[in-house]
C-alpha cells in the first residue's frame, strides 16, 4: 500500500491509501450507441488518521479503462518533463499457450485490476503528479470528470506527432544526455520485448514437461494392478507423479506476476521516449527560432549597410522592378528591427524553458532511474525466490516418490 | 544361508548334473545317455516320487513347490537361497573396455570379459579375453539352443538404424557395454545357465571364432529336437500358473511400451525447454550489457539459467542412457520369456497326445511306454525349470525395477538441488547492494 499526503489548500494533512478492488462486467452503449461489454473498475481511497491509524473510506467509484487512457493521456500533455507511469496493457500480449488472449477472460482481468492499481499508486507516489487536480478529480469526482478534462483543451495543446517526428530528425544539437537516454529506452524496450517472448516459450515448454509427467501416474496405477510385492509402491508412487504434474500451474500463475513487472519496465521505455521527443521538439523550436533571428539580423544589416549577401524576395523584387525607396527602405528596417526585438525576447524566453525542460525532466529521469533500479531487483529477487520454491517442492515430490519406489 | 549342507551342493552338483541326463540332451556325445548312467541316490528317489505326483489330466503341477522331478529345478530351489549369499559365489564376470578395431572389411567394437572363478569347470582362476556383439548373439543362441527349458537373457538390440544412431559414439557404446555387462551376469547368477559350456568357451576360448565352427554340427541336433516338438499338437488345456504369467507377461509389456512413450515424450519436452532456455538466460545478458547498478544481477540471473540449462541436459542424457535401456529390455525379456512358455506348451502338448494316444491302445496298460515317460519328463522338467526361473525372473525383476526408478527419481531430484543451488547463491548478489543503499 503506498501513501500519499494531500497537500492540497483545502484538506489537512492525511494519509490516503487507494485501491482498485474490484472488476465487474458491464453492458452499456457506445458513442455510437451500439451496445458493448466493458469491464468496470471500483477505485477505493480511504484517508487514514494520523493518531489511530483506522482508515475511513472517503471515496468510491467505477472507472473503465479508457478513463484511465484519457487520465494518462492528459498528465502527458500537461507534465512532458515527467516520465509518466505507464497504463498496463490494453491486450493480452505474451501470451504462452495457456494464458488466454481475451480481454475478457477473468484471469486477464485480474492481472488488469492489479496493473491499474500499480498504476494510481505510482501517481500517488510522485512528487508532482500526485497534486494534479484532475487526478484528485478522478479519484474523487465520479460524473462529469470526462468533460472536466476535456475543458482543459489538452488534446489541442498536444504536439502533434508529425512536429515530433521532424524534429527528430532535424534537430542539431539536442542535449547529449538525451540522446544517450533515447538510445538506452530503445534498447531497453527491444530486449525487455525478446525476454517477454522467450519467457513465453519457456513457460510453454515447461508445462508441457511437468504434464506429461502425469501420465505416469496413469500407467503406474494400471502396472500395480498385475503386481503383488511392487503394487502398493508403484501405485502410490504414481500419486507423486500427478501431485508433481499439477503443481506447475501454480508455479506459473506466480510467474505471470513476475512477467507483468517487467511489462510495466517495457512500458516506461516508451515514458522516456516521450520526454525526449519533447526535449527534441523543444530544441529543434529553439535552434528554428535562432536561425530566424540571426536571418533576419543578417537582413536588417544589409539593408541598413546596402550590401545583399542574404537572398530575399524584397531584395528581388527591387531588383527586377527597380529600387526602393528610402522610405520604403527605412519602414522596412523599422520593421525588421521590431521582429529581431522580439524574436530575441522569445529566445530568451524559449531557452529558458528549454532548460528549466532539461533540468525538471532530468530530475525526475534521475528519479526514474532509482525506481527503475530498486523495483527490478526486487523483481528479479522475487523471480529468485519463486525458482527456489520451485526447485523446492520438485525436491519433495521426488523424493517422495523415490521412498515409494524403495518399498517396491 | 550359510555353512552347513548347504555348502557342499555347489560343488558336487555341477558335477551330477554334469554325469545326469538332461532331459533334452539327446544324443550329445558328451553327455550320457538315457539311464546308463547313475544319478546319485538323492535325485534318483526324488524322481520317481515327482512320477506319481505329476501324472495329473490336465498336466498341472501342484502349486507352491517346484516338482522335486528335475534335478536342476532341485538345484534351482536350493541355490536360490544361495545365491542371496554373496559369500558362497565362485565365479565373477565383468564387461568393459570397449575398444575400436579399424579393418579393411568393417569397423567394430570389442569389449574385454574378465573372470574370475573357484570352479573346477574353468582350467585358470582368472581369464581375459574380448568379445564382440556377434559373440554375445552366438552365446545367445547357443544357450537358448541347449537350454531351452531355461529362460536366456536378452542382449541389447541387435541392429540400429544407421544414421541415426551413432553406433561408435561413447553413449551408444557405453549404453551396450553396460547391457552386455547385465547379460552375462546375469547368466553368471543362472544355478544352470552358469554351468552351461557354451558360456564356458565364451569366457575362456582364446579363438571362438574356431570354437564356433567346430561346435557347429554337434549342437544342431540338440535344436531339432527342439524344434520338433514345435509342430501339430494341440494344447488340452494350460496349467493355470503359467496360464496367468502369460498373462501377467502381455499385460506387463504392454505397461513397460506405455512407459517407454511416456519417457521418451518426457525427453523431447525436457529438450525443447532447454532449447529455449538456451535461448533466454543470454538475453538476460544483454540487458545486463545496458545497465550500470543492474549489471551485474542480472548478469547472475543469466549464469543461473545457464547452469540449470546444463544441469537439465545432464538428465535428459541419464535419462536417454540409463532409464530406456533398462526398460527395453525388459520388454525384449518379455518377448523371449512368452516364447519360452509357448515351446512349454508344445511339449505339454506332446505329451498329452502321446498319452492320449495310449489310452486308446488299451492293450498297452498299465505300463506307459518309454518314449511317453520322456515326453512326461520333458515336460515335468520344463515345468519345473520355468517355474522356477519364473520365480527368479521376478525378484530380479522387483530388485531391477526398484533400482531403476529409484535411480530416476534420484536423478531427478539432483537436477533440481543443482538448480536449487545456482539460485540460493544468487540471492546474496541480488540483495547486497540494496543494503548498501
Amino acid at each position: 500500500m503506498n501513501f500519499l499526503h494531500m497537500t492540497e489548500s483545502n484538506f489537512s494533512l492525511k494519509k490516503i491509501e487507494i485501491s482498485v478492488s474490484e472488476a465487474e462486467k458491464r453492458t452499456g452503449r457506445n458513442a455510437m450507441n451500439m451496445q458493448e461489454t466493458y469491464t468496470a473498475y471500483l477505485i477505493e481511497t480511504r484517508s487514514v488518521e494520523h493518531s489511530d491509524g483506522q482508515s475511513v473510506l472517503t471515496d468510491s467509484l467505477w472507472r473503465r479503462y479508457s478513463e484511465f487512457e484519457l487520465l494518462r493521456n492528459y498528465l502527458l500533455v500537461y507534465y512532458p518533463h515527467i516520465v509518466v507511469p505507464p497504463l498496463p496493457e490494453k491486450r493480452a500480449e505474451f501470451v504462452w499457450h495457456k494464458l488466454s488472449a481475451d480481454n475478457m477472460d477473468p484471469d486477464f482481468v485480474e492481472r488488469r485490476r492489479i496493473g491499474l492499481e500499480n498504476f494510481l499508486l505510482r501517481l500517488a507516489s510522485h512528487p508532482i503528479l500526485c497534486r494534479d487536480k484532475i487526478f484528485y478529480l478522478f479519484l474523487t469526482q465520479e460524473g462529469n470528470w470526462k468533460e472536466t478534462v476535456n475543458e482543459t483543451g489538452f488534446q489541442l495543446k498536444a504536439d502533434s506527432r508529425l512536429k515530433a517526428l521532424n524534429a527528430t530528425f532535424r534537430v542539431k544539437n539536442p542535449d547529449k544526455r538525451f540522446i544517450e537516454l533515447k538510445h538506452y529506452s530503445d534498447e531497453l524496450q527491444s530486449v525487455i520485448s525478446h525476454l517477454l517472448r522467450v519467457r513465453a516459450r519457456v513457460a510453454d515448454r515447461l508445462y508441457g514437461v511437468y504434464k506429461v509427467h502425469g501420465n505416469y501416474g496413469r500407467v503406474f496405477s494400471e502396472w500395480s494392478a498385475i503386481e503383488k510385492e511392487m503394487g502398493d509402491g508403484l501405485q502410490s508412487a504414481g500419486h507423486h507423479m500427478d501431485v508433481y504434474a499439477s503443481s506447475i500451474d501454480d508455479i506459473l500463475e506466480d510467474e505471470e506476476h513476475y512477467a507483468d513487472q517487467l511489462k510495466e519496465y517495457l512500458f516506461y521505455a516508451e515514458a522516456l521516449r516521450a520526454v525526449c521527443r519533447k526535449h527534441e521538439l523543444m530544441q529543434y523550436d529553439l535552434e528554428m527560432a535562432a536561425q530566424d533571428l540571426a536571418s533576419k539580423k543578417q537582413q536588417c544589416e544589409e539593408l541598413a549597410t546596402g550590401t545583399v549577401r542574404t537572398f530575399s524576395l524584397k531584395g528581388m523584387t527591387t531588383k527586377l522592378f527597380g529600387q526602393e525607396t528610402p522610405e520604403q527602405r527605412e519602414a522596412r528596417i523599422k520593421m525588421l528591427e521590431e521582429q529581431i526585438k522580439e524574436g530575441e525576447q522569445q529566445l530568451k524566453s524559449k531557452n529558458l524553458e528549454g532548460r528549466e525542460f532539461v533540468k525538471n525532466a532530468w530530475a525526475d529521469i534521475e528519479r526514474f532511474k532509482e525506481q527503475k533500479n530498486h523495483d527490478l531487483k526486487e523483481a528479479l529477487i522475487s523471480y529468485a525466490v519463486m525458482q527456489i520454491s520451485m526447485c523446492k517442492k520438485g525436491i519433495q515430490v521426488w523424493t517422495n516418490a523415490k521412498e515409494c519406489f524403495s518399498k517396491m | 544361508m550359510s555353512g552347513g549342507p548347504p555348502k557342499a551342493l555347489p560343488s558336487t552338483g555341477p558335477q551330477s548334473l554334469r554325469d545326469m541326463p538332461h532331459p533334452l540332451a539327446g544324443s550329445s556325445s558328451e553327455e550320457a545317455v538315457g539311464g546308463d548312467s547313475t544319478p546319485s541316490p538323492d535325485l534318483l528317489t526324488a524322481r520317481s516320487f515327482g512320477d506319481k505326483d505329476l501324472i495329473l489330466p490336465n498336466g498341472g503341477t501342484p502349486a507352491g513347490t517346484a516338482s522335486p522331478a528335475s534335478s536342476s529345478s532341485l538345484l534351482n530351489r536350493l541355490q536360490l537361497d544361495d545365491d542371496v549369499d554373496g559369500e558362497t559365489r565362485d565365479l565373477f564376470v565383468t564387461v568393459d573396455d570397449p575398444k575400436k578395431h579399424v579393418c579393411t572389411m568393417e569397423t567394430y567394437i570389442t569389449y574385454r570379459i574378465t573372470t574370475k572363478s573357484t570352479r573346477v569347470e574353468f582350467d585358470l582362476p582368472e581369464y581375459s579375453v574380448r568379445r564382440r556383439y556377434q559373440d554375445f548373439d552366438w552365446l545367445r543362441n547357443k544357450l537358448e539352443e541347449s537350454q531351452p527349458t531355461h529362460l536366456i537373457p536378452p542382449l541389447p538390440e541387435k541392429f540400429v538404424v544407421k544414421g541415426v544412431v551413432d553406433r561408435f559414439s561413447e553413449e551408444f557404446v557405453e549404453t551396450r557395454r553396460k547391457a552386455l555387462d547385465k547379460f552375462l551376469k546375469r547368466i553368471t547368477d543362472h544355478p544352470v545357465l552358469s554351468f552351461n559350456e557354451h558360456f564356458n568357451v565364451f569366457l575362456t576360448a582364446k579363438d571362438l571364432n574356431a570354437h564356433k565352427k567346430q561346435g557347429m554340427a554337434l549342437l544342431t541336433r540338440v535344436g531339432e529336437s527342439v524344434k520338433h516338438v514345435a509342430g501339430g499338437y494341440k494344447l488340452r488345456s494350460r496349467p493355470l500358473e503359467f496360464a496367468a504369467i502369460g498373462e501377467y507377461l502381455d499385460t506387463f509389456a504392454l505397461k513397460l511400451g506405455t512407459i517407454d512413450r511416456i519417457a521418451q515424450r518426457i525427453i523431447k519436452e525436457e529438450i525443447e525447454y532447454l532449447v529455449e532456455l538456451r535461448e533466454y538466460g543470454p538475453v538476460y545478458s544483454t540487458w545486463s550489457a545496458l545497465e550500470g547498478e543492474l549489471a551485474e544481477p542480472l548478469e547472475g540471473v543469466s549464469a543461473c539459467i545457464g547452469s540449470c540449462s546444463a544441469a537439465l541436459e545432464e538428465l535428459t542424457d541419464d535419462t536417454t542412457e540409463d532409464f530406456l535401456p533398462v526398460l527395453r529390455e525388459y520388454i525384449l525379456y518379455s518377448d523371449s520369456m512368452k516364447s519360452v512358455l509357448k515351446k512349454r506348451d508344445h511339449v505339454q502338448a506332446e505329451y498329452e497326445a502321446k498319452l492320449e494316444a495310449v489310452a486308446l491302445r488299451k492293450e498297452e496298460r498299465p505300463k506307459v511306454p518309454a518314449d511317453v515317460e520322456k515326453c512326461q519328463d520333458r515336460m515335468e522338467c520344463f515345468n519345473a525349470d520355468l517355474k522356477a526361473d519364473m520365480e527368479r525372473w521376478q525378484n530380479n525383476k522387483r530388485q531391477d525395477f526398484r533400482q531403476l526408478l529409484m535411480g530416476m527419481a534420484d536423478k531427478n531430484i539432483q537436477y533440481y538441488e543443482k538448480c536449487l543451488m545456482a539460485w540460493e547463491s544468487i540471492i546474496p548478489l541480488l540483495q547486497e547492494k540494496q543494503e548498501a543503499k
